[in-house]
């Protein structure tokens, strides 16, 4: 895992626009934003897709960045881009009931829209309720501490911890079936 | 992955729990933890990270190209500026040199110079008359062609127009 001081010479070149320093940026944490998107959407096209945007992103609000733990502000940025996207889908399904429904029957084909079968983990994951997921995936990816997304959040540390033990809870529970 | 996130779950959970009920919620998270450790995600397509960088290096590029202009915009400026200032120099420094030296008036003349550098006023009227005379000939001579009221013969004229001219030429330049 890259030093602190390591990473923060890397950022300091990426405000400067340099192209290098992104590329190290895309190469340490492309995997596990990947990861994010892809357990949160369950398609991988989406997933490219998000992750394209995401960086892109990055580099225009680079400068915005300061200090601080970047993972957190890389996360927050990850989950705006998750939430546009889900915006963005729901204009066309209109109602929440028909996306719901929507992704039921994607789960039920066990067929992703690549031709990619789906694991037992998304199956159950898709089982929780969005903000569920997103936390849990969001403590998995982002490796951040539960104060750090907490804080995120805008809301008590006890909050998070409760909603975050409840839906591990229900996942092992699921997983364990 | 699991501890990667360097929390202290078990003094977190006991701001809130039982220790009983803290190593419980404890065993869940862990567990849950597991799970998602032996279940990756794949990853990446190489194609598509490389892809997202070369977005990146061209996003990066017009921020190189407009920097490029204001420093070519800067340096023409600069150029334009001493060129500028060297010309003042050395007109003011040529002037400095010959302060007393008359402008010197560069102009196309149409009376010879014989005429106009002689000093033989008595003669040189004479022949400013007869130049003048001549000169007002041809001009109602070449109104009269364009009017087409000479009576002559059109390219006579013109013939004669141009030896006329010739005769004025070689007697003025000879003095």
């Amino acid at each position: 895992m890259i030093k602190s001081d390591e990473l923060a010479q890397v950022i300091i070149g990426c405000k400067n626009g340099d192209a290098g320093c992104f590329s190290q940026i895309v190469d340490m944490y492309a995997s596990r934003c990947y990861g994010y998107f892809y357990r949160l959407t369950s398609n991988k096209d989406t997933s490219d897709e998000l992750l394209s945007i995401l960086f892109a992103k990055l580099v225009e609000k680079i400068n915005t960045y300061r200090g601080g733990s970047f993972e957190s502000w890389l996360f927050t940025i990850s989950s705006n881009v998750f939430h546009d996207h889900l915006r963005s889908k729901q204009r066309y399904t209109k109602l929440l009931g028909e996306r719901q429904s929507h992704l039921e029957s994607e789960i039920t084909e066990f067929k992703m829209s690549d031709g990619d079968t789906i694991d037992k983990l998304q199956i159950q994951l898709s089982r929780l309720d969005d903000e569920t997921r997103e936390l849990i995936m969001m403590r998995f990816y982002s490796e951040l501490s539960f104060k750090e997304i907490a804080k995120m959040r805008s809301e008590p540390i006890g909050t998070t911890l409760s909603k975050l033990h409840r839906g591990l809870k229900k996942l092992r529970e699921l997983m364990e079936r | 992955m699991v501890n990667k996130n360097q929390d202290n779950l078990k003094e977190l959970f006991e701001k809130f729990l039982s220790a009983e009920q803290a190593a419980k919620a404890i065993e869940d998270v862990q567990k849950a933890e597991q799970i998602l450790d032996e279940n990756p995600t794949p990853e990446p397509d190489d194609m598509l990270i490389a892809n997202i960088k070369a977005e990146i290096a061209l996003h990066l590029l017009p921020h190189k190209t407009v920097t490029f202009k204001h420093i070519v915009y800067k340096a023409m400026a600069i150029a334009a500026a001493i060129i500028v200032v060297v010309s003042i120099s050395l007109d003011l420094f040529q002037n400095d040199r010959s302060p007393n030296k008359p402008d010197v008036l560069v102009t196309a003349s149409i009376i010879p110079r014989a005429i106009w550098e002689s000093n033989d006023i008595a003669s040189d009227d004479t022949k400013l008359v007869i130049f003048t005379t001549e000169a007002e000939q041809i001009s109602d001579e070449f109104s009269n062609l364009r009017s087409g009221r000479s009576e002559s013969n059109i390219n006579d004229a013109i013939t004669e127009l141009e030896m006329e001219l010739i005769e004025i030429k070689g007697d003025f330049w000879k003095g």
